[in-house]
């Protein structure tokens, strides 16, 4: 008897510890432990603002210790060269330590924080998350506005203006600033030279033209085909923009504005069902090949790919024909669409004042040109400074590797990234539509028709 | 009178000894899932402003989740990962343990190769299983065409076949894990019962149906347990295979519940949805051990 009881009271347990394993799909930041950092000076802004005679007080700083969570989203070794960074920093502001925590992806770090803030911890004094993710960052409060730091800089304008605006356009709310781009991409069309000139096939220049060619470039190999271009959807919203926009329409205004039943977009939207419906450049349906598709262009499998421009130095490394870099091409002839990506710095409003402060010194500071051009350099992101392209390091790359600088020309033809207020509802029936459409449950019309109504009804509650 | 007075002296030993794993449980365990029960009643919204402080609604969030058709649909696709997956697995780990419970050379090997699965990371496997389920080149559709299959090949972008890619993987990976156990079962079971059923010239299969399985009852309840749980937590493959998609047709509840409390940053609901997932898993686990004890006697 005494047996059987333990037996279920093992089992209830087991089912709840599992479960309890299962309800948390990444685990609880641990609270930040409080430094035996200076007492609390609630430091007034004011006292911020009075960086100007940072030089003459240094000497006498107290020890400030501050957390910065960053994820690794493409194949290069950040936290080696963040450490590398971390270090210089640390010589140049011997009172400052800087903690480096890895925490997986973008969505694993924001869910870090998150959990750190809702369980009452202590945030990190900095973060690198989705330059998207800034509606739902201010609307939870998790963030701190940073124009009071660049007022307090000298040349603060210059600094400002010194960024891609292409990457700045997602750092705006209510008037104010509230993150510094950092590890910045754009959505490119990489393509392999050495298919186009054997095919004598001139580079595309129009929707049109880029349909033939990848058309022409779609080889019969034995049991199975060779499209001319991989296009993935199953996370589509992203890699879809550049179309709508090369259409005329972006598929958004503004943070409580979506557009996705305007004819552009729907027009776009068809266009890539005829990739394959009536081009057979494509195979059908909704392609999950986001993984598969830099190595598959890489091996020759394919011609031409749509992609992150984060992945150019390992589609370089691996590429043993001459790599290309160019926008999409858009609807009309010699027309280009693109659109940025990537992750910017933010402040967390929870931590200490003055962790915020040194956090704010670090970003200055990776944000001086020879730092963003050696990030670029040595990760695949784009150098997001005009005043990176002028370092020698940066003109010795870009020599050797001119598909560098076609990845930042390509932003010269960018829209916004989607990023809304409500943004994974928003982003979550966006999907669920366009799927739908090319997977031929739905015509076109109808599906962006469709979710235009969800969307509206799931901002309704933001934007009164 | 003495044995009766010694019989009722406290004894603290045992309570100190279950004290540390107490806590562990109530911390853990408990204490969460009472948390959930509570923030299940009442409105909040990590990123709406005005809903950040959490109102009660009653069972206002339930009601919205079981009439929202996304979320029925999403309960329909469980359903469906749990049939597919949780028989089929344990079917085939039994067949497996039986394929190589011989003695014959090199068994070493087989074992190894219906166990390996299992022991690479979940992320891996499904990754290489993006490589095989590709539709042009991909190893899987060139298996089946050789076998003369010649529907449509684009196992994880179509919305009737992405529930079962992702089925395909669970059940790749999971069977020899199963394999396993009922391997120990199986090597454990005593000889004489066997030469008892040769004697009374029993056949292969009757002494298959009759003594190998009901010998193996226990270790059979306790894959099917574990089974079954892991059937609602693992998620891993859906987020690198499919996303969820397309359009939610590979969306399963755990999938659900990270969506809404991590991408939609809605508190309320996603507690309701933990509600369930509770429900429903201790309602399996007490009806299968009340009916599987009762047998016993």
């Amino acid at each position: 008897m005494k047996k059987k009881m333990l037996y279920k009271i093992f089992a209830v347990l087991l089912v709840l510890g599992l479960l309890l394993g299962a309800c948390a799909p990444a685990p609880a930041a641990e609270p930040v432990q409080d430094e035996p950092a200076p007492v609390e000076e609630a430091a007034p802004a004011e006292e911020t603002e009075a960086e100007v005679e940072e030089e003459a007080e240094e000497a006498t700083m107290e020890p400030v210790t501050f957390q910065v969570f960053y994820p690794v989203a493409v194949d290069a070794p950040i936290a080696a060269i963040l450490n590398g960074y971390i270090e210089d920093f640390q010589a140049e502001y011997p009172y400052i330590t800087v903690e480096p925590v890895f925490s997986g992806g973008y969505a694993d770090v924001q869910t870090a924080i998150q959990t750190t803030i809702d369980g009452g911890g202590e945030p990190p004094a900095l973060g690198v998350m989705l330059a998207t993710a800034l509606y739902d960052l201010i609307n939870a409060d998790y963030i701190a506005p940073l124009d009071g730091y660049i007022a307090a800089m000298e040349d603060g304008d210059a600094f400002e203006a010194d960024f891609l605006p292409a990457f700045l356009a997602n750092s705006y709310y209510d008037d104010q600033l509230w993150s510094i781009p950092f590890q910045r991409s754009a959505v490119v069309m990489y393509y392999n030279a050495d298919m186009f000139a054997d095919a004598g096939l001139e580079l595309p220049t129009s929707w049109q033209s880029w349909a033939e060619a990848a058309q022409a470039l779609t080889v019969q190999d034995g049991d199975s085909i060779n499209y001319g271009l991989h296009f993935s959807s199953d996370w589509p919203y992203w890699l879809f923009q550049p179309l709508a926009i090369g259409a005329g329409q972006n598929i958004l205004e503004d943070d409580c504005t979506v557009v996705f039943d305007d004819p552009a977009v729907i027009e776009a939207v068809q266009f890539y069902i005829d990739l394959s419906a009536v081009y057979g450049a494509m195979p059908a349906g909704v392609q999950a090949s986001w993984a598969t598709d830099p190595p598959d262009l890489a091996s020759g499998a394919t011609a031409m790919i749509t992609h992150s421009s984060g992945s150019l130095a390992g589609l370089l490394d691996q590429a043993d024909f001459e790599l290309g870099v160019m926008p999409y091409p858009g609807k009309e002839e010699g027309t280009y669409a693109s659109v940025p990506g990537g992750g910017n710095f933010y402040i967390m409003k929870g931590a200490a004042q003055e962790k915020q402060d040194a956090a704010w010194k670090f970003v200055e500071f990776i944000s001086r040109p020879e730092y963003v051009a050696d990030y670029s350099i040595n990760t695949g992101y784009i150098a997001h400074r005009f005043s990176a392209y002028d370092t020698d390091a940066m003109l010795a790359y870009v020599a050797e590797v001119p598909q560098a600088l076609d990845t930042r020309d390509a932003l010269q033809y960018a829209g916004a990234e989607l990023a809304t207020q409500n943004l994974g509802q928003v982003r979550g029936i966006f999907h669920d539509y366009i799927q739908r459409a090319i997977n031929g449950e739905m015509s076109a019309a109808d599906a962006m028709a469709a979710a235009q109504v969800e969307a509206d009804a799931a901002l309704a509650d933001f934007c009164p | 009178m003495n044995i009766k007075a010694s019989r009722k002296r406290f004894k603290p030993l045992p309570y100190i000894l279950i004290f540390p794993t107490a806590v562990f449980v109530a911390l853990f365990t408990a204490w969460p899932v009472i948390l959930s029960i509570y923030q299940s009643f009442f409105l909040q919204r990590m990123n709406i402003a005005r809903f950040r402080e959490p109102t009660f609604i009653g069972w206002g969030n339930y009601i919205d989740l079981f009439s929202d058709p996304y979320f029925i649909q999403v309960i329909k696709n469980t359903l469906l990962y749990i049939i597919g997956t949780v028989p089929i697995s344990i079917v085939l780990g039994f067949l497996f343990a039986l394929l190589v419970n011989r003695k014959v050379r090199g068994i070493g090997f087989f074992r190894l190769a219906v166990f390996h699965p299992m022991v690479l990371p979940m992320v891996s496997a499904a990754t290489i299983w993006l490589f095989l389920f590709t539709p042009d080149y991909g190893l899987f559709n060139a298996a089946l065409r050789f076998l003369g299959y010649s529907g449509p090949e684009n196992w994880t972008g179509n919305p009737s076949l992405a529930l079962l890619s992702v089925v395909i993987v669970a059940v790749w990976k999971n069977s020899g894990y199963y394999m396993v156990f009922y391997l120990a079962g199986l090597q454990n079971l005593p000889s004489d019962v066997y030469e008892a059923a040769a004697l009374d010239g029993a056949n292969g299969w009757q002494t298959l149906w009759k003594i190998t399985f009901p010998l193996l009852r226990r270790t059979t309840i306790f894959i099917t347990i574990v089974a079954f749980i892991d059937s609602f937590r693992t998620v891993d493959h859906i987020f690198v295979l499919t996303s969820g998609g397309p359009s939610r047709a590979s969306t399963v509840l755990l999938f659900d519940l990270w969506l809404e409390r991590f991408e939609y940053q809605d508190i309320g609901i996603s507690a309701a949805i933990t509600v369930v997932f509770v429900i429903v898993l201790l309602a399996f686990t007490v009806t299968n051990f009340i009916t599987s004890e009762r047998k016993e006697v």
